[in-house]
């Protein structure tokens, strides 16, 4: 599949919880609503099973963007893996500050029904990186 | 590894913007793929023949089906597996629809967009072992909240098939709204007549305990073994049940939120509910002028209420021909937006009043002002475009359904969503439309959106059928998916131990590792991410499958 050019499209790679932002991204699929096509989805039991390491991975192989989506706090299906996602992707960000990577991770909350607000927020993370990413080329 | 792919055309719902014919020759020179093929319809019956063809005559070990979202077939897909003497988790499924064919348009990076995502599966199903789904008890009974006719409906199905009911009504009598409710469309029956009927049949039954004034304060568990915190006037009461109907019905919209209206300032404008019980006492001047106005809570983006209340069509038109029956001489106008008198002999109901002299205009209403002689209603005329005043003795407010006050109380408090009216969600509009996303909880009547009393009672018994179906088995599978500990790796920091929130690791003091109590374990994976030594991890979620499918996701492998 050669013709096909990977410099147009940003890869993003994202971890949604099955419970809540999977099924809003099913949802946004049945939809028809239409987000960036390099949006990958791996499904995952809980946010809490991401481990920080699938995250770093993806950066070191080339992804554009990580973002880690799970239920919104006091709705989580396992009472309270979303406050650890919480805690962990906090001091993994400052992480990615120092080496100046702002933007490219992001934690949001997304109900099962809000396939509107994951569309929004996966496109404007989308737009935000490819705005980074042109500023830098013009430097 | 003999892995098949099968990918399929949905019809065209995948076809148009994924060449499914490139993708499988493309697998075709996989060492481990011995069959890839595309397919219109993998879920068929044909489908399913070659999917089990295959499985019989190559000898496959992993199957991926490429198709539509794992949430969809996928029970399907399993016991065809079981049915070919093959472990139903060495199924691998990747949605290439919802999240693929249906997100982008453009063909040649949605082709390129699955086959990472058939990549991933790939290498993922790879990993994958066999596992033993968990049998676990379910207790044959079943807890169903709110005494309304949806609730009603179901505990009389539920209780005539032997299952114990609990039902739970916060106020002190059975019936919901459907009690105050006077000579009812078409029957002519009243609310109370039809609700006495219900609970009579219920009160002989020996397997039904009805908990009037009660709530409930605590709700945990899984499905089959529901814990629930009862709190009656009498005492704190603790039960077990196997599942939840949810029919806490709706709250009627409140017109004084609209302040244009002046509701409860003038005892002469009255809502369609005060009427059941204020209609006999009204004292109207002879040849009285009466004003009923539709939408009153329903399609106004001002309060954020687009959904039409369905009902409340009917219900005016129930209201003008009583008042119409009661004052024949009476100038009755009826202001609507859209007239939806959906019902079966709605519409012959709607002429059949208007033949009897009531007007109805088709109009926006912006305002009702009170004044000494009469009340003065000031709008707009949508048809010819005119804007009017008008003076009446009488102003009805046809009244649409907000959802339940308690909504919010119980979304949280069983863990299930809302829809974005507030009213709960069901977990699949057309296909599962009385299941919740929750396993062994189903919603009911009118708390999942407007609906009738035919129609309420219908939810409630199709909704006490599923119930009862999931229930009358005695058991139920759970899915294996938990937390597994190699001891060679466990070096015993106990971190696991600390940070699983359902208790099911305890740390052994002889061998210095920890053990997982699989019964307990909920399966989020906590464990795993936090685990310094890869020791402890997830059934079915890996870390060497998660880690492959990033690589096939950004492809570096």
């Amino acid at each position: 599949m050669a013709e096909y050019k990977k410099n147009k499209n940003l890869e993003i790679v994202g971890f949604a919880c099955s419970y809540c932002s999977f099924k809003a991204s099913e949802m946004a699929g049945s939809l028809r609503m239409k987000y960036p096509e390099g949006v990958k989805i791996v499904e995952v039991p809980c946010s809490s099973r991401v481990d920080p390491a699938f995250i770093i991975k993806a950066i070191v192989e080339g992804a554009d963007g990580v973002f880690v989506s799970g239920c919104h706090p006091g709705d989580c299906h396992f009472i309270k893996g979303n406050y650890y996602t919480r805690r962990k992707i906090a001091a993994l960000k400052e992480m990615f500050n120092a080496f100046s990577m702002q933007g490219r991770l992001r934690l949001f909350w997304v109900s099962a029904s809000e396939a509107r607000r994951f569309v929004e927020k996966v496109s404007s993370m989308y737009n935000h990186i490819k705005e980074k990413n042109n500023e830098r080329e013009k430097a | 590894m003999r892995t098949g792919i099968f990918i399929c055309h949905c019809g065209h719902n995948i076809k148009h913007t994924v060449d499914v014919k490139k993708l499988s020759e493309y697998f075709r020179n996989f060492p481990t793929v011995v069959v890839s093929e595309d397919y219109p319809f993998v879920c068929s019956e044909p489908g399913q023949a070659m999917i089990q063809d295959s499985i019989k005559k190559q000898g496959l070990n992993r199957v991926l089906i490429a198709s539509c979202t794992p949430s969809l077939h996928t029970d399907l897909f399993k016991d065809l597996l079981k049915k070919s003497d093959l472990n139903p988790f060495l199924l691998r499924r990747v949605s290439i629809r919802e999240h693929c064919s249906w997100v982008g348009n453009d063909i040649d990076y949605n082709t390129e967009k699955a086959r990472r995502l058939i990549l991933a599966g790939l290498y993922s199903a790879s990993h994958s072992a066999p596992l033993e789904e968990k049998v676990v008890d379910v207790t044959q009974s079943a807890l169903i909240i709110g005494g309304g006719v949806a609730g009603l409906s179901a505990a009389l199905f539920l209780s005539r098939m032997g299952m114990q009911v609990y039902l739970v009504e916060k106020n002190n009598d059975l019936g919901g709204h459907v009690r105050k409710l006077k000579n009812l469309w078409p029957s002519g029956k009243d609310g109370e007549e039809i609700i006495n009927e219900m609970v009579k049949t219920l009160q002989t039954r020996k397997n039904v305990a009805i908990f009037t004034s009660t709530r409930i304060t605590g709700f945990e568990g899984f499905f089959g073994n529901y814990q629930v915190t009862l709190s009656t006037p009498e005492e704190e009461k603790k039960l077990t049940v196997g599942g939840v109907i949810i029919a806490i019905g709706f709250s009627p919209f409140n017109p004084g939120i609209k302040p244009e209206l002046h509701y409860g300032k003038d005892e002469r404008i009255i809502t369609t509910l005060d009427f059941e019980d204020k209609g006999d006492t009204l004292t109207l001047p002879p040849q009285p002028k009466i004003a009923i106005l539709h939408c009153v809570g329903s399609r106004d983006e001002q309060i954020g209420k687009l959904y039409c209340s369905r009902v409340c069509c009917i219900n005016a038109l129930r209201v003008t021909h009583a008042l119409k029956t009661r004052y024949g001489d009476a100038y009755i106008e009826s202001f609507y937006m859209d007239m939806r008198a959906h019902p079966r002999g709605g519409e012959e109901y709607y002429e059949d009043i208007q033949e009897k002299g009531v007007l109805f205009t088709r109009a926006n209403v912006a305002e009702i002002i009170p004044t000494s002689k009469g009340i003065v209603i000031r709008g707009e005329d949508t048809l010819l475009g005119e804007v009017f005043e008008r003076e009446f003795d009488l102003v009805v407010l046809s009244i649409g359904m907000s959802p339940p006050e308690d909504s919010k109380f119980i979304a949280s408090l069983l863990k299930i969503t809302l829809d974005k009216d507030q009213f709960f969600l069901e977990a699949h509009i057309k296909l599962r439309p009385y299941d919740t996303a929750i396993k062994g909880i189903f919603i009911a009547g009118s708390c999942s959106g407007p609906k009738d009393i035919e129609e309420s009672i219908n939810h409630g018994r199709a909704s006490a059928v599923k119930l009862f179906g999931f229930l009358n088995l005695g058991y139920a599978f759970v899915d294996p998916f938990t937390a597994w500990v190699d001891p060679k790796r466990c070096s015993g920091c106990r971190m696991c131990e600390q940070a699983c929130v359902a208790k099911a690791i305890q740390f052994d003091e002889v061998q210095r590792v920890v053990k997982v109590e699989e019964a307990a374990c909920m399966g989020c994976g906590l464990c795993n991410a936090t685990c310094p030594s890869s020791a402890i991890m997830l059934k079915g979620y890996v870390d060497s499958m998660i880690d492959d499918e990033i690589s096939a996701f950004v492809e570096t492998l």
